[in-house]
């Protein structure tokens, strides 16, 4: 059986994995100030869809509930949203803004 | 005959970004969304790779596209070029435009790290321009011919340029 999709190969176990990663996600989560935006959101989206992950034992009534394509595809998303929850408390987007820009910078027309 | 405007679609871009302002406010400095529905971030020059990472890992804006990577010239500006990052997100089916500034001597992040994609538009940049992307791995003319000098994209290079051919 294949995903039908090139260079990603059939998860076995995607509910495991998937458990993992929201866990892990969700463990970066917490350095990050509770006042947070991203925070707040993240957590949102990531207890949604552990929840779903968690009732749902079928991996096609999952991806239909889950409506984000395939499960190997919604992995890689996690993945990548642990990848980024990493990255964001290096840079800490939720301070406030760096530098206002000049006057003129963003005017159209000139 | 006029194109139909369509609210639905308008009010969704209005709502993204304005999600996208509450949750990056270090770097965003400005969201608009055009007439035609086409939503624009305008940036700080340090949150580049922050904001291209955020659009192209996050689950509500998986932006894994890079469609575009050009500059435009306003002279009369402190910060003359104006660095335009064209992204396409495939789950959603939207778009979305990340404006960025700079002048003629300060480096810019390259989008590389992020987007493969990145690497001949931020040479073609760099050769029509004169932006000069730091951490790029291979930045050299592209367009312009071997001994050639000048950025012809730029508003004072004249239209025939300075050699006679």
């Amino acid at each position: 059986q294949t995903t039908g999709l090139v260079g990603l190969a059939v998860a076995e176990n995607p509910h495991e994995r998937l458990r993992i990663l929201y866990t892990k996600i969700l463990g970066v989560l917490q350095n990050i100030p509770k006042d947070a935006a991203y925070r707040k959101y993240t957590e949102q989206i990531v207890n949604q869809r552990f929840s779903l992950v968690q009732t749902e034992t079928d991996v096609q009534k999952l991806q239909d509930k889950l409506n984000s394509g395939h499960i190997e595809e919604v992995i890689v998303q996690a993945e990548n949203e642990l990848s980024l929850a990493r990255n964001m408390l290096q840079w800490k987007p939720w301070e406030p803004l760096i530098e206002e820009p000049p006057s003129d910078q963003w005017r159209w027309p000139i | 005959t006029v194109r139909p405007k369509n609210e639905v679609e308008q009010k969704q871009l209005c709502a993204f970004g304005e999600y996208m302002a509450e949750i990056l406010p270090k770097y965003i400095q400005q969201v608009q969304v055009t007439c035609f529905n086409e939503l624009e971030l305008l940036i700080h020059p340090d949150g580049i790779i922050p904001v291209l990472t955020f659009l192209r890992d996050h689950t509500n804006a998986q932006f894994k596209s890079l469609a575009d990577l050009t500059a435009v010239d306003v002279p009369s500006r402190q910060y003359r070029f104006e660095i335009v990052y064209n992204l396409l997100s495939l789950r959603f089916n939207s778009r979305i435009r990340v404006k960025t500034y700079t002048d003629e001597l300060t480096p810019v992040d390259s989008a590389v790290s992020v987007h493969k994609a990145a690497n001949w538009y931020e040479r073609e940049v760099w050769d029509m321009y004169g932006v000069f992307f730091a951490n790029h791995p291979d930045l050299r003319r592209i367009l312009t011919d071997y001994g050639f000098e000048g950025h012809p994209f730029r508003k004072d290079f004249p239209l025939s340029g300075y050699v006679e051919v």
